[in-house]
């Protein structure tokens, strides 16, 4: 069996591409052959892979965990949290900033993204940004919301953080 | 009398010159292969009453002596066509849990043959026009439009039929050859639209002209056209159809706007090696007529069938013709038909297998695969080939990279059934899983490149979590295009 990076559902040997979401495996050469793993080694492999809930309760709040950042940021999302960085020539400013980590350098855009409140689900949406959102590892079509789970893994540009749900 | 036109030894995988001894041993292996009793798909049934009957012949002598004799007229004769078959995997690691092995099937019309020969086989061709009150308008103008545009096509050489249905059916036009076009095409202008649909009335109309000029030597096709859903009959039909093919007849079925039930079209089509389309507006059933009937002119060889013989630990999980008129080809009955081989196209299909676990390295056999059909630019009915797939087993084979043919179309292919498996979700009522398969489908649309069916499945995504239901035209264009993806583009063709 392989696990697919994508969607974390279990495919036979020699299946080209995900039954479950259409992932291509091909020149993936690190999806690893499960049948050769000991059960042990198998269970660690699996713990990242599984979808984290996708409801959003009232009164819940969101965490984001910036790769190679210490402390979280934690926020309660309102019907429309718009993600970015802060330009000093810009008027407008984001409900949440990226500029103190160099989001510039890596290719977030002043309005890049917007974190969506649904009835008891969160949506992330794409703004048109320049370089692009990537929601574990797939590319978002702009303006198109995307439902969030607990523990996605969210790209902009080559910024990368995970959203929890507390 | 001894048929000579089948290659006995080709079916018990032997030369010529093979001895007694060889024989009886090679029967030997073939029955374990593909006797009833360990093998219980449907196509090894149909390969091992020709495996039984080559050995009937071929094991006693003084049949073996006439047979050798008789074939000797077939001894120049040319492939027609032949088959090419590719693994996904050459070498496959031994495992000790199943695998999956994709094959690439290519059958291929004979160059050679085509430039030797005579031009357009004739035609028998019947249509059958939905005529109900749901026509009223463009559309049945249009349909009216595209048999006109038919008729002055079609040469002297070839038959017309022209049924029109609503709750009954019309014999507008009697099987007929085509030479007074004038009145031919006055008759099709009178149709008028008025009643309900039931499709099973015209279509045993439609076959039953269809019969009356039924020819090995020509294209037998009844081509449907209809914009609406059939109640009742549905079985009926197939039945029909299923009869149709066994007589030669292929059946394409072309549904227009949003009603009609698309997976009965299909099952329709697939069952005769046909095809199914989905036609949007009036002005493209010009379009699709014209091509089908395009195709069907170019007929190299007719009533194409193909049997899938996994071993017995194999398993033949699905088949799925790309090229052409992408379409899910039914496994459970074989042989499966194919329809038409055309001459500048190669008909080409994707099979899935699982192999069983296995522990020993080596090569084996995993599948049999054997087409059959009528020549028609040669006259000779039946030819056959057939093709054994082997592939070997190692403890440790080095890595090696898919075809890329067998990338792309699988590639392709995962799309479409991944807009199948959400519906599929949905009709089970599971909309969050749909929505979330319809959301995976927009973004791998989106990275293959296909921005407008990208926003599309999108679409569909958010109105399935919202209204549990798909609209009848974004599930339909999602289905159609998707599967349309699938088709290589035609060579010489230019249609705009």
């Amino acid at each position: 069996m392989k696990t697919c990076p994508y969607c974390g559902a279990e495919n036979r040997e020699g299946v080209l591409f995900c039954e479950e979401c259409g992932q291509p495996f091909v020149g993936q050469a690190d999806v690893p052959d499960t049948s050769r793993l000991d059960p042990e080694n198998h269970e660690t492999f699996k713990g990242r892979m599984t979808w984290g809930t996708a409801r959003f309760a009232e009164g819940a709040s969101v965490l984001i965990r910036i790769r190679d950042v210490a402390e979280p940021l934690v926020f309660e999302p309102g019907a429309e949290t718009i993600i970015g960085r802060l330009d000093p020539s810009a008027s407008e400013s984001p409900d949440i900033d990226f500029a103190p980590y160099d989001a510039a350098e890596l290719g977030v855009s002043r309005r890049h993204g917007m974190i969506r409140r649904g009835e008891d689900t969160l949506t992330l949406v794409d703004l048109g940004s320049t370089n692009g959102t990537f929601l574990n590892g797939q590319r978002l079509i702009p303006h198109q919301p995307r439902v969030l789970r607990d523990g996605d893994e969210v790209r902009m540009g080559r910024f990368v953080f995970n959203i929890f749900f507390r | 009398m001894i048929d000579a036109s089948r290659n006995l030894y080709a079916i018990l995988g032997i030369p010529p010159e093979a001895t007694a001894d060889d024989i009886r041993e090679a029967y030997r292996i073939m029955a374990r292969r593909f006797h009833p009793d360990a093998n219980h798909n449907q196509g090894a049934d149909v390969q091992f009453r020709d495996i039984a009957a080559a050995y009937s012949v071929l094991s006693n002598p003084g049949d073996r002596l006439r047979y050798d004799e008789a074939r000797h007229h077939f001894h120049d004769e040319p492939a027609y066509f032949s088959l090419r078959a590719i693994p996904s995997k050459r070498v496959l690691s031994t495992l000790v849990e199943p695998q999956v092995l994709y094959l690439l099937l290519d059958i291929v019309p004979a160059q050679r043959v085509i430039s030797a020969r005579r031009a357009n086989a004739p035609m028998n061709l019947t249509l059958v026009l939905d005529r109900s009150t749901s026509m009223r308008g463009a559309r049945l103008d249009k349909v009216k439009i595209a048999a006109h545009h038919i008729i002055d096509q079609l040469s002297p050489q070839d038959v017309l039929a022209v049924v029109s249905f609503s709750d009954r059916a019309d014999v507008l036009i009697p099987a007929t050859s085509v030479t007074d076009k004038t009145s031919l095409r006055s008759t099709v202008s009178i149709m008028r639209a008025d009643g309900g649909t039931e499709i099973y009335h015209g279509l045993a109309a439609g076959v039953a002209e269809c019969r009356k000029y039924l020819a090995p030597r020509m294209v037998n096709h009844v081509i449907l056209l209809t914009d609406g859903r059939t109640f009742g009959d549905e079985e009926r039909c197939l039945a029909l159809a299923r009869q149709a093919a066994e007589d030669g007849i292929g059946i394409s079925a072309m549904g227009i706007g949003e009603e009609w039930n698309d997976e009965f079209l299909d099952a329709l089509a697939a069952a005769t090696g046909g095809s199914s389309a989905y036609i949007n507006t009036p002005r493209a059933v010009l379009q699709f007529l014209d091509e089908r009937v395009r195709s069907l002119g170019d007929a190299f060889a007719e009533r194409l069938q193909l049997t899938i013989a996994p071993d017995a630990d194999v398993l033949l999980e699905s088949a799925f013709r790309l090229n052409p008129h992408p379409q899910p080809l039914e496994v459970e009955r074989q042989p499966i038909p194919l329809g038409t081989l055309e001459k500048n196209r190669s008909i080409r299909a994707l099979v899935q297998l699982q192999m069983p676990p296995s522990s020993k390295a080596g090569f084996r056999s995993v599948v049999r695969l054997d087409v059959t059909g009528d020549v028609l630019v040669a006259d000779r009915p039946q030819y056959k080939v057939i093709s054994d797939i082997a592939v070997e087993l190692a403890h440790e084979p080095s890595p090696e990279q898919p075809p890329t043919a067998i990338l792309d179309a699988l590639g392709k292919l995962t799309l479409y059934r991944m807009q199948q498996k959400a519906e599929r979700a949905l009709t089970q009522g599971w909309a969050l899983e749909a929505a979330r398969q319809l959301e995976n489908l927009a973004t791998r649309l989106f990275a293959a490149g296909q921005d407008e069916l990208a926003h599309k499945a999108a679409q569909e995504a958010r109105r399935v979590s919202r209204t549990q239901a798909f609209s009848q035209e974004g599930r339909k264009s999602l289905k159609f295009h998707t599967r349309q993806l699938l088709a290589l583009p035609e060579p010489g063709n230019d249609v705009p």
